[in-house]
This record gives C-alpha cells, structure tokens and sequence, in this order.
C-alpha cells in the first residue's frame, strides 16, 4: 500500500501534462494562408485572429485580424521564418482557406501543398482556393464586414454560393491531392478576387461603410493540367462544370421565353449521372441529368396555368441546361485539353480494359471525345402564386 | 502447472478479437491499398478467410495436447533439447514483437498528438501498465478485456455511423480490377499480421481454459469478427478517403476518423478515436509480452513467472526505442523481414509438428498412459 502511495506521487511529477504545452495565448490561430512565389522563394502569407478584437467584450477597435509574412526556399522554412516578425507561433489547426496566387499556380501546385498535407498540425477540412489576378497576400489583406474574420467570410461565401447558385466548388485538399493523382480527372479550384480600391482594404475603414471599397469575391473556376493552372472557365462554363460534376444543390436557372422576356426556375435538386463508355475503341460519355425545379420568376407573356405552358417551359429549360453543359464540354476540350469532368475516371469504372490503354494519351482522347446529353426537367410547383401580374391583367 | 489459472470461452473470444484487430486496424488499409488499390477490402476478404485455415491448424494442434502450453508442445514433440531451440525462436519473434508494437503506439502517439513527446516517455508509460498487466496474471488481463470490448464497440460502431454518410462508392468502381495475384499478394500482409501471428494465443489456448472445446470455436469467432472488422475499416478507407489517399497515408484508420463531420457539430473527434487503436494495440502488446515471460519461465524451468517481468520488460522498452532507426526502416521491415519471420515459426514450425505428431503419435500415446 505505502508502495502503492509512493508510485502514486512518482507519477504526478511525471504527468503533470505539461510536456511541451502550448497554451492558447501562445497560439497565432491561423484560419487563412496564402501562398506566393517571388523570385524563387515561397512567401507565405497567414492571416491570424486577434483574439482581443474577437472576443465577446469587444476590442480596441483595431483589426480583428494581422497578418504575418515569412520568405523562404521552402513553405516550411518560410512558415518558421514568420516567428521573426510575430511574438507567437503559427497554429494552422483551425486553417479554412488555403489561398494560391494565380502565378505560382501556373508554375505547379504540386510541391508546396506537399507541406500542408504532411504535417500533422494542418486537417484537411480547409477549402483550396486560386486568388485570381492577384497575389495571394492581397486576397488576405482585405476586411470583410458581416464576418470579422476575412477566412471565415470567404470560407462561408465558398460554401453559401455552391449551394445556392452552383458557378463556384468548394474544393478541398483532400479532393485537390485525390484530383492530382488520378488519371483521369484534372483538378479544378475556385478563384478568388479582390473588387474595389483594394490598397484600402486592409485598414478598419473598409467595413465601417455600407459597401466596403474593397470586397472578396468568389469567382469562377481554374483549370488545372496535371498540377498546372492553365486557364479560367466563364460563369456558364463553371455552371456546367457544377452540373456534370454532381455539384449542383440549389441554383436557378434563367430561360428566355417563346414570345420574348425571361423567366426563372428555382432548381430544387439536380443529380446528374455520368457514365463511360467504348464504343469501337474509342470513348463516350453519357450524361444523364434529373431536375426538379419550381417557377421561381415570370417576365414575359406566358399562361402558366396551363398544363402545356408548364410543359413548354420543361422543354425551354432541358434545352437551356444541355447547351450550357455541351458549351462548357466544347469549351474545355478546345480550350485546354484536361479532362476536369472525370469522364476518364467514369470509364475506368465501367471499361476497365479498355481504360488501360486510353489511359497513356487520355487528354488526347478526352478532346476528340463524343459527349451524349440527356437532360430530364420537372416543373413542381408555381411558388405561392399563379400567372404573373401582367398575365392576368389580360384577361 | 506453475499457476492454476483458467480463463472461460468467452474471455478467450474477446482477447482473439483484440489480437487480431490489433495493429491491423491501423496499418493494413494502407498496406493493402499500395498493391491492391481499391479492390484492397477484396484482399481483406481474402486474408480473413485464409486467416481461418491457419487457425483451424491452430486449433488442431491445441486439442492434442490439451493440458500443454506452445513451449511444452515444442518439447514433447521434438525432445528436450530440439524443443528448447524451437521455443526461444518462438519467443525472439514475441518479443520482439512486443517491442515493435511499443514502438507502434510511440510512433502512432508522437506523429498525430504528441509530437514533440520524446518517445521514451510514452513507450515507458506503455511498458509500465504492459508488465503490470503480465504481473497481474491472464485473469486479470482476461477480465479487463471483457470490460473494454464495450469501450471498444461502441467507439467502432459510433466511428461506423458517423462516416457512413461520407460513403462514395464509385471509389471502390470497378471491382475486381486488380489482377488476382495482387490481391492474393497484399491480403498476405493481413493473414501474417491477423492470422499466422496468433500462434502466439497457443500459449494460452487450450492450457489455461476451462472449457478447450467451446473456446476452440472461440478461436474462429475471434479470428472472424477481428477480420470482419479489418474488412469494414478497409472498406470504409477506400470508399470514404479513395485508395490513392488510403495509400499515402501513413495511418489511414485516423485519416478516417479526421473525416468525420456531421452538421458541423460531430467532429474532430480523431483523438477519442484513437482510443480505438490503443486499446487494440495494448491488447495485442500483452498477449505477445505474456507469452514471452511466460514461455521463457517454462523454457527455464522455473516455478514463478514473475521475476522475468521487470528485467524483459526493460528489454522491450529499450528495444522499441532502437529496433528501427526511423519510420521508413519499419515499412520496410513490416513487407519484408517480419512477414518471412512469422511465416517461418507461425506456419512452418506448427506444420513440421503436425508432421512429427503424425510420425510419432502411437509413442506419444504410449508416454502418456503411463502417468
């Protein structure tokens, strides 16, 4: 027992738990990174919370958040290099965006995402995301209002806009390394700009107005070849991207009218179906699309009461969807030559075989590709009302 | 008899489920994705149903001798002294497997949570509670067992719900990819680890049981419900995280559990799932380290046990911390010298003494009337 007792107070020095602790005012919780390249050396940008600002009492009314730099021939030199110019290490454990300048993009993502996915600290939760036109810093140095922190907003953006209007993935790393190994799909990343007077955006100026002179935008799609940036989709391309890629949740879709004036479909659930196949030795896709949508908005003269109308709409929009997908098929197949759709991957899965031998000069094969569409639409509902205000002026 | 200690069928059950799921549950996925890519759950398949052969031979040799533990067999069968050398080859690989497995929990513990932890530290730790459970004796070690299956289920089964909207299942497409020899050749790695290593359990089966027939289909149970969980986790890495992830990492199992997300509210749970792997591999470290001490104290003829505790229980901490110089040594160990090392004793070993038993079975019958 007296042996017993003695062991007992051993051990309470032994684990007291204080091995190497970092408590949290030590910490510099990072939740954005950037990475750039300037004349052969990695600049890593971090975005760090303070937490006095963020707290529920209020600040000082200084930024909610610093941003720290570090230079160096790798990421991970220049990640340590930051304690030169910060009073606390770096903690990436919370990170949500990961910000890539275009340029350093352009030259390969490959060798420096390799840090982030190695080291234990970082999760791979976080969103990947391409700061288009602009450095990656730049991105990281403008104030948001609404969110306090600038990670947050753009992480929420990311995420808001995917659900509901579908021109935007949000990719994150574990999709990007999964999209750099595999054969036969190219990886694709958000892009990130930076609208306005953006030399204002980094002091707390920027959010005490209405519209903020400088704001972070969401922006379309970067194309990626092997681990290369090689180009940027449209708005509708990027649509088309979301729709083959099953990305679509919510969005809406917008149809011109026969009689001239618009009209708009509240899209309420899109699955789309890709399936690979080898017809006489060389490949086709068959995508198979299933919409259900309601009327979300009337603008021109049509009787939506009846049955028929409805109908003519389902036609109008099917025929909206496929050109959209055809358009951004064509598109990437002239343009860039990178199979971003994972058609490659759809026929590994269906022709195993065949895929051996397409797989050497896949891009190749990708562009002389036949895509087949089939776009399937139901109209649910008309929303709370029927015919549109000046539908029924008319009668 | 040294001890009279006997444990129940059920008790048996439990310590086989912890042996075989033991460091598999977190090495395996990966080492069968690097071969069999994502038809590696096809391999685990595979392994586990060999793996049964291997302990239907394990428990046919256990129900001849059923009052004998391994290292007593080795002497019946092949005379005292051929015996004898058998049996301290039998215990270099318990041992050192104790020590690789130490080294397992260190290297698991200081990559993912405590990365500036001296492995020392925690490999001391370990080896503190691994010679008091062997101090303590098997019912002691049996019982304990019995309490933390339910620790261990309910975190498997809550770890089985929790991913299982994460499912893709175009990740396992297409099946039966792989050519046939690379899914033989990787669920290799599972029968040795699982399987061909539960020669060590002869140490305890059929001696120290009460009831050597109801526990001879403990043997199978175990040995299945442990593959059927390798099969699950397996499955669940290749279709959640996708075989080229699955293979990349190093711990694919805690990859897993870092994916857990449900409504932003359940996650980050990986450190309590963590307690998964370390009951497992405890579990697995005190059954190799209890076969050690003891077969040691048999081969030497000694009347209590426990002395040899404390001086290889210094042996294994000091050994987990040089037996590799870094982590790239130990895969490399693991696809090569371990697997030939276990083949060797826990397959080769009980079928040269099938053989002998065959040749010499009328001379043994006739010893053993006498007494």
């Amino acid at each position: 027992m007296k042996r017993g007792i003695f062991i007992l107070l051993i051990l309470c020095i032994v684990l007291t738990g204080c091995w190497n602790r970092r408590e949290l005012n030590e910490l510099a919780i990072t939740l954005a990174m950037g990475l750039d390249k300037i004349d052969d050396e990695y600049v890593v940008s971090a975005q760090v919370v303070v937490p006095s600002e963020v707290s529920m009492k209020g600040g000082k009314g200084t930024t909610p958040v610093t941003l720290i730099q570090g230079r160096g021939e790798t990421v991970y030199e220049a990640i340590r290099k930051m304690t030169k110019s910060s009073s606390r290490k770096v903690y990436p454990g919370h990170l949500r965006m990961l910000v890539i300048s275009e340029s350093l993009a352009s030259e390969g993502i490959g060798h420096p995402i390799d840090l982030i996915s190695r080291d234990w600290e970082l999760r791979s939760d976080f969103y990947v995301a391409i700061a288009k036109d602009s450095t990656a810093e730049e991105i990281l140095n403008v104030l948001t209002p609404l969110e306090t922190i600038p990670a947050n907003k753009m992480f929420n953006t990311l995420k808001v806009s995917e659900e509901n209007w579908a021109a935007t993935v949000g990719i994150t790393l574990d999709q990007l390394i999964t999209d750099l190994i595999s054969n036969g799909k190219e990886a694709v990343l958000t892009g990130i700009i930076v609208t306005g007077k953006q030399e204002l955006g980094s002091s707390t100026e920027n959010v005490i107005t209405v519209t903020p002179s400088a704001k972070i935008k969401v922006d379309d799609l970067a194309v990626f070849k092997g681990d290369k940036l090689v180009g940027w989709l449209t708005e509708d391309e990027s649509r088309g991207y979301s729709g083959i890629t099953n990305h679509v949740k919510n969005t809406v879709g917008t149809i011109s009218c026969p009689g001239g004036g618009r009209a708009s479909l509240e899209v309420l659930s899109f699955k789309s179906k890709v399936k690979g196949k080898v017809k006489n030795g060389s490949p086709e896709a068959d995508i198979n699309v299933k919409i259900a949508a309601n009327v979300g908005e009337i603008e021109c003269s049509i009787d939506i009461s009846k049955a028929e109308s409805v109908e003519a709409l389902e036609k109008l929009y099917e025929k909206a969807v496929k050109v959209t997908i055809n358009d951004s098929i064509t598109s990437v197949q002239e343009k860039y030559e990178t199979d971003i759709f994972g058609f490659g991957n759809a026929i590994h899965r269906s022709y195993p075989n065949e895929w051996k031998t397409l797989k050497n000069q896949w891009n190749q094969h990708f562009t002389e590709m036949k895509v087949n569409i089939k776009v399937d639409v139901k109209i649910l509902k008309t929303g709370t009302v029927n015919n549109s205000v000046v539908e029924s002026r008319k009668d | 008899m040294m001890q009279n200690v006997k444990i129940n069928s059920y008790q048996f059950l439990v310590l086989v489920i912890f042996f075989t799921v033991g460091t598999s549950i977190l090495a395996v996925p990966s080492a069968l994705a690097i071969v069999a890519k994502h038809d590696a759950w096809i391999s685990a398949i595979l392994g586990t149903a060999l793996g049964l052969l291997i302990v239907w031979l394990f428990t046919k040799i256990g129900i001849w001798f059923p009052n004998l533990t391994f290292v007593q067999m080795n002497e019946t069968l092949f005379g005292k002294w051929i015996g004898k050398v058998f049996s301290f080859l039998f215990l270099s690989m318990t041992l050192l497997f104790t020590a690789v497995i130490l080294y397992y929990s260190g290297s698991f513990l200081t990559t993912h949570v405590m990365p500036n932890t001296p492995m020392a530290a925690t490999n001391i730790l370990m080896a503190i509670i691994l010679v008091m459970a062997v101090r303590l004796g098997l019912e002691t070690i049996a019982r304990s067992a019995e309490i933390l299956t339910g620790v261990f289920f309910i975190l498997f089964i809550l770890l089985v719900i929790f991913i299982a909207p994460e499912i893709k299942y175009e990740n396992i497409q297409p099946v039966f990819e792989v050519d046939i020899k690379s899914i033989a050749e990787s669920s290799l790695t599972l029968i040795v680890v699982s399987s061909v290593n539960a020669v060590t359990l002869l140490m305890i089966f059929p001696a120290f049981i009460n009831q050597p027939k109801s526990a001879k289909k403990s043997f199978f149970i175990g040995n299945l419900i442990g593959g059927l969980i390798i099969i699950i986790i397996t499955f669940l890495c290749i279709t959640v995280l996708g075989a080229d992830l699955t293979a990349r990492q190093e711990y694919p199992s805690y990859g897993l559990a870092k994916m857990i997300n449900i409504g932003n509210f359940i996650n980050r749970v990986e450190s309590l799932m963590a307690a998964l792997w370390i009951i497992c591999l405890y579990y697995k470290m005190v059954l190799y380290f209890y076969a050690s001490v003891y077969g040691l104290a048999q081969i030497l003829n000694l009347k209590d046990y426990r002395p040899l505790t404390y001086p290889l229980g210094m042996i294994v901490v000091v050994l987990s911390l040089v037996v590799f110089p870094n982590v790239i040594d130990q895969h490399i160990f693991d696809s090569t010298t371990s697997k030939y090392f276990s083949l060797t004793i826990g397959l080769l070993l009980p079928l040269l003494m099938v053989i002998v038993y065959a040749i010499r079975r009328k001379q043994l019958k006739k010893d053993a009337k006498p007494s």
